[in-house]
């Protein structure tokens, strides 16, 4: 379970947060839309505290930080409590592809080497990776190298996993492969937080969708609440933007 | 001018000459260990800002690298024994000049890599630290774990280079007396009068040991660059 309090955060006086309220259950998947600029990146990195809050108290499972007074260990308890998954992969370039699942098991979770190996293996084999197992970062596409971060994220067995904008980076033929790996663990009932711009994404795999703008939660509901019946101008406006590109996809399918 | 040139002489030197290459040796293994505790000491205030010695730091790279290595030579030669009996009353004029050689060299080095490091450590991506830290690692097993190997491998091309000059620069030694290759040269030249013959001799070992030590840097950068791609790799 994940509860956030009062989460304020400015960069050079400029508030980007102001005030996130958030309750997140266990096993939920829950996404967050919004326009670039609206600080739902920012939301996603103060919950591993990768950016530290300036205010506000941080709830994952059973660590509670206080953000203004947090210390380095409360930031590492908390830290340990989720993985991520980031917009440009983040592997460590000079780890092969299971080297690099083993990583945090061996060094933040003290698993023996052996046990941390065959874990690795089995959540690649779950991304479909078996065949790439001694493959450095380097010699894999865009897809290959999101699907090594989620079995990443995955292997630490955390709480939560945070996606941030996992599929912005990747050609758009790439992108099916990474979201349906998603889509399958999020089936598994682990709990996701989920930073995005693939609408069919949020509308299929979330529980919950959040819309933010201007450092402020809008909006919330269900999928269908809040793609069918927005009860905010700002939400319906943004939808309609984001529905007006995709009515051109077809077109351009055609042309294909 | 000495006597007629005489090729046959360039080959008869080399094997006097290369007895000393030890020495050569010995004063670049000391000088690059010692420059490197010393250039990791200097590039941790300059990586994490830490007030007066960064200043500190900041003046010591630009002094040496502003001055030529020579001077820097007498200036620990004639200095160093001057200030440790002037403050500590410690005489160390009778201490061998191999010694003053070593430390010119490891303070010098330690400049060198300091900058080295410094760049290397900030030309690793924060996007491996952020991916450390998302998986539950603390600094220090980040910077250990994560940075420095990668850093290494940025650095690896400068260090390289920094150790070639570094082995050729040893070639001054001989002139605060120190009998390395140069300065058998040296004693060689005042005995046998063929200078020329002497030098080309001495070229002849400097290039070839040069030319090893690219050969074995090209191979470790080589396994350095295991896991970049391979447009990327620069082989020099």
């Amino acid at each position: 379970m994940i509860y956030l309090q009062g989460i304020k955060k400015s960069f050079n006086q400029l508030p980007v947060l102001k005030g996130i309220n958030l309750k997140i259950e266990k096993g939920e998947v829950v996404t967050i839309l919004g326009p670039s600029g609206s600080g739902k990146t920012t939301l996603l990195r103060c919950l591993n505290f990768l950016e530290k809050p300036n205010a506000g108290i941080v709830q994952i499972g059973n660590i509670i930080v206080d953000s203004e007074k947090a210390t380095k260990k409360e930031m590492l308890a908390i830290r340990k409590q989720s993985a991520m998954v980031f917009q440009h992969y983040n592997l460590f370039a000079h780890k092969t592809v299971v080297e690099n699942v083993m990583e945090g098991l061996i060094v933040a979770k003290k698993v023996k080497k052996k046990d941390a190996r065959h874990q690795s293996e089995r959540v690649l084999e779950k991304v479909g990776l078996s065949d790439k197992l001694h493959h450095y970062p380097s010699q894999l596409s865009g897809g290959q190298q999101q699907r090594v971060g989620i079995a990443r994220a995955l292997a630490l067995n955390p709480e939560v996993i945070l996606f941030d904008e996992p599929t912005s980076a990747l050609d758009p033929e790439l992108v099916g492969d990474v979201l349906s790996v998603i889509k399958s663990i999020a089936q598994e009932g682990i709990t996701m937080v989920v930073v995005t711009h693939e609408m069919s994404f949020a509308r299929e795999v979330s529980n919950r969708v959040l819309f933010m703008d201007e450092g402020v939660i809008v909006e919330e509901g269900t999928p269908l609440e809040i793609f069918h019946a927005a009860k905010e101008e700002r939400t319906r406006r943004f939808l309609q933007r984001i529905s007006g590109e995709s009515f051109f996809t077809p077109l351009k399918e055609q042309v294909n | 001018m000495g006597k007629a040139f005489d090729l046959m002489l360039i080959i008869e030197f080399i094997p006097t000459l290369i007895q000393y290459l030890g020495i050569t040796l010995q004063i670049l293994a000391a000088s690059i260990i010692l420059g490197l505790v010393l250039g990791i000491a200097a590039a941790i205030p300059r990586l994490y800002k830490i007030p007066i010695l960064n200043q500190l730091v900041i003046l010591y790279v630009s002094f040496i690298r502003g001055t030529p290595i020579l001077i820097q030579l007498f200036l620990v030669f004639y200095g160093l024994p001057a200030i440790l009996l002037l403050l500590f009353s410690i005489d160390i004029t009778r201490m061998e000049a191999i010694y003053f050689v070593i430390i010119t060299y490891a303070i010098s080095n330690g400049a060198g890599f300091s900058e080295i490091f410094r760049a290397a450590i900030r030309a690793v991506d924060y996007g491996q630290t952020e991916a450390a830290f998302s998986v539950g690692m603390t600094s220090r097993q980040n910077f250990f774990r994560i940075v420095l190997p990668q850093a290494v491998r940025i650095a690896f091309p400068n260090m390289a280079n920094s150790v070639i000059g570094s082995l050729k620069d040893t070639s001054l030694a001989f002139t605060i007396g120190v009998m390395d290759m140069m300065g058998r040269g040296d004693t060689l030249i005042a005995a046998t009068a063929h200078a020329l013959e002497v030098y080309l001799s001495l070229s002849i070992i400097y290039y070839i040991i040069v030319v090893m030590f690219e050969k074995i840097f090209s191979k470790l950068e080589k396994y350095f660059n295991r896991y970049q791609k391979a447009d990327v790799t620069a082989v020099a």
